[in-house]
């Protein structure tokens, strides 16, 4: 049971069109095509239309956890309403074994004006529960929910929280084969996206096989073992969840790369150039990890040329630790000529004064070519610092600022 | 509903790869299992329509009352000669319209059904027939509180119906297919464009007026021809006659309106299950 394959697709592409008024008249084309018996042709593009996924194939056994990430309008909540039957493909072919869970929207189809527990039985039969079945799982689901006596007041009257955590618990609950889950639980406070994703470890223990979309890269390393990138539509990287993270932080970090030129770097036997160290140091120039508000950052990257290389660029990018892209820049962008490399060497990178606020925050740091296209070298997120401050100021950075009171007038 | 095990496959043109004998079953299947949905969905549109309402599901009455009123001033005012009806006229065009209300409530709340229940329709998959089915027991329910009126009416009056008006839940069937039927198609058609809900008030309301509701049909004229041809008012006329005189006065077309209102549930049936994917792209 274990090796079985739960969702199989096989160059699977859907067309959409970009006008309303397309959208109409071929509807209602294909809609009459079929109606009498013909075939609508759908592998065909017609004006106006364009391949909102194209040949994308995967799959997944049982137990296994795929993330899908990529940029927005990317294809990935297309990917996930084909893998839920609710469009059909227009190529290819998909194959699901099992009962399908799909948290694509969580309380869609809740009645506002209807109690939540009218609304979880309404929400429990759409998902495919029987009448059965809920009144089993009914406590089970008003726990995990956690909305205490709001069970019988109208869902209108819920604060956003509550209204995702009561459909985030009928999903679970309706004990699905497969869960698909769309980028649901950023709405959640912190609690219950802790809870959410100890559920979500407990169904993968159980043998559920979940396909995972979120912006969250960390939670999709955090949770998934493989990861799909998609890119207009096409499969950029697919593989192991870390890797195909790194790569898609890669693609975002240098827009025009394309990720073929970044696997022929990475298989080049030997990199032309690597990245030897990176120390960080305080003001006095001594190694630490620890800086402060206001206080001096410097970066000493140290190199290691195999050959020559002409115009190199040292670019350098900051994240918080729970992921969050702050800043990034390089020497093209700064207009540095940077000489030539040659053997070994070092350059600084100085932030004379530092303004992020308390916290923990990592490093990458990469050594491009000429046109910032590719990377001889990257290393993510390979260094970690943690800042002290003696502000009270919250969030992440000290923002020079004034305050003007003298126009009060008593 | 046990699917572990159960295998899906989406393709294109699925259902004209799957042949007609697997695609009906596989159609058959998903409404038997959609039972329990239907129900739900049709509970949840009842109470929310009536939540906050003080009169509740006595506002099914109003319309017609009015109506009705309306008519039997205008009669007896001598505005409008209606002719003779067999039972007194109030209680002839309150059961007139109670049954055309099947119809003309049915048309509207299926026609609306799928625009109107968001964004499930794209983000779940759930058979979206039952959305319509679901809606369409709205009408049946006002229908039961003015049929409710009627026999009210019939004692005021001391009526009694011949005990063959039992088999009107029989003759009303088909008058409920054909309402379904058109309702699927333009439920269909309503999330491309939006001017079906428009279209459908407009000939719901042309309808009452052309066909023999509140008055009895007449023998001869433009409006006979086209009512001869007219499946709807052949269903109307039945299932009135039924309920005032357990007999049809005109079985031979009522079986014939029967029989096409149950071939046009099947195509409508059929394309809308066909079509209800592409509806989630548009909608």
């Amino acid at each position: 049971m274990k090796n079985d394959t739960v969702i199989k697709v096989e160059n699977v592409s859907k067309k959409y069109s970009r006008e309303l008024k397309h959208t109409m008249l071929y509807g209602i084309q294909d809609i009459s095509k079929n109606a009498v018996g013909l075939s609508s042709c759908p592998e065909r593009l017609r004006g106006g239309e364009f391949w909102a996924l194209d040949d994308v194939s995967f799959e997944i056994k049982r137990g296994e956890t795929i993330g899908i990430i990529g940029a927005n309008g990317s294809g990935k909540s297309t990917l996930l309403k084909l893998l839920n039957g609710i469009f059909m493909p227009d190529k290819g072919r998909i194959e699901i074994k099992g009962r399908v869970g799909a948290l694509i929207e969580v309380g869609a189809g809740f009645h506002p004006m209807l109690t939540g527990r009218e609304n979880i039985y309404i929400n429990g039969s759409i998902l495919g529960m029987s009448k059965k079945e809920i009144d089993k799982k009914f406590d089970e689901i008003v726990d995990f929910a956690n909305i205490g006596d709001f069970i019988d007041s109208p869902v209108k009257h819920y604060s956003s929280g509550m209204y995702v955590r009561l459909g985030f618990a009928v999903a679970v609950h309706s004990e699905p084969d497969i869960l698909l889950i769309d980028e649901v639980l950023a709405v959640g406070d912190m609690a219950f996206q802790l809870k959410c994703m100890e559920k979500i470890k407990e169904m993968q223990d159980r043998g559920v096989s979940i396909v995972f979309v979120s912006h969250n890269l960390d939670s999709v390393v955090g949770v998934c073992q493989y990861a799909l990138c998609l890119k207009a539509g096409q499969v950029k990287a697919i593989g192991n969840s870390s890797s195909v993270v790194s790569e898609y932080r890669t693609m975002i970090l240098n827009k025009d790369m394309t990720t073929k030129d970044l696997l022929n770097l990475k298989r080049t036997p030997y990199k032309l150039v690597e990245i030897t160290a990176i120390q960080l140091q305080g003001s006095n120039g001594e190694e630490k990890d620890v800086l402060e508000t206001g206080g001096k950052l410097i970066l000493r990257i140290s190199f290691f040329a195999h050959k020559r290389i002409q115009k190199p660029v040292f670019g350098v990018a900051i994240y918080k630790s729970d992921g969050t892209y702050i800043y990034a820049c390089n020497t093209k962008y700064d207009n540095i000529e940077v000489p030539d490399l040659e053997d070994e060497g070092f350059i600084t990178y100085t932030i004379p004064r530092l303004n992020l606020l308390s916290g923990t925050y990592l490093l990458t740091v990469g050594i491009l070519e000429e046109k910032i296209s590719a990377f001889y070298d990257l290393w993510e997120k390979a260094c970690q610092f943690n800042v002290v401050t003696h502000l009270h100021d919250h969030g992440m950075f000290y923002l020079e600022h004034l305050w003007d009171v003298q126009n009060i007038k008593n | 509903m046990d699917n572990i095990g159960h295998k899906t496959v989406y393709e294109p043109d699925r259902f004209i790869k799957m042949g007609s004998f697997a695609s009906w079953k596989e159609m058959a299947i998903s409404l038997f299992q959609s039972r329990e949905l239907i129900w739900r969905l049709f509970v949840r549109d009842f109470s929310a329509k009536y939540r906050q309402s003080l009169l509740g599901i006595l506002w099914a009455l109003l319309n017609p009352i009015i109506t009705v009123g309306i008519f039997v001033f205008l009669n007896r005012a001598g505005i409008l000669n209606i002719g003779e009806t067999s039972v007194p006229y109030p209680v002839f065009a309150l059961i007139g319209l109670s049954i055309y209300g099947i119809f003309a409530t049915g048309l509207s709340v299926c026609s609306n059904s799928i625009i109107g229940a968001g964004s499930m329709v794209v983000k779940i998959n759930f058979p979206k027939i039952s959305l319509v089915i679901a809606s369409m027991g709205q009408s049946v329910v006002d229908f039961l509180v003015r049929l409710a009126l009627v026999i009210i009416l019939f004692i005021i009056y001391g009526i009694a119906p011949q005990w063959t008006f039992l088999i009107f839940p029989f003759t009303v069937l088909p008058l409920v297919l054909l309402t379904l039927g058109l309702g699927l198609i333009l439920s269909l058609l309503a999330g491309v464009f939006r001017d079906v809900i428009h279209l459908v008030s407009f000939f719901t309301t042309l309808f009452l007026f052309m066909m023999p509701v509140l008055y009895p049909a007449p023998p001869a004229g433009i409006f006979a021809a086209l009512n001869a041809w007219n499946p709807l008012s052949h269903l109307i006329v039945g299932c009135r006659d039924i309920l005032i005189s357990g007999s049809f006065s005109d079985s031979h077309s009522f079986l014939w309106a029967s029989a096409f209102s149950i071939f046009l549930f099947l195509i409508s049936w059929r394309i809308f299950f066909i079509s209800e994917s592409r509806i989630a792209e548009r909608v």
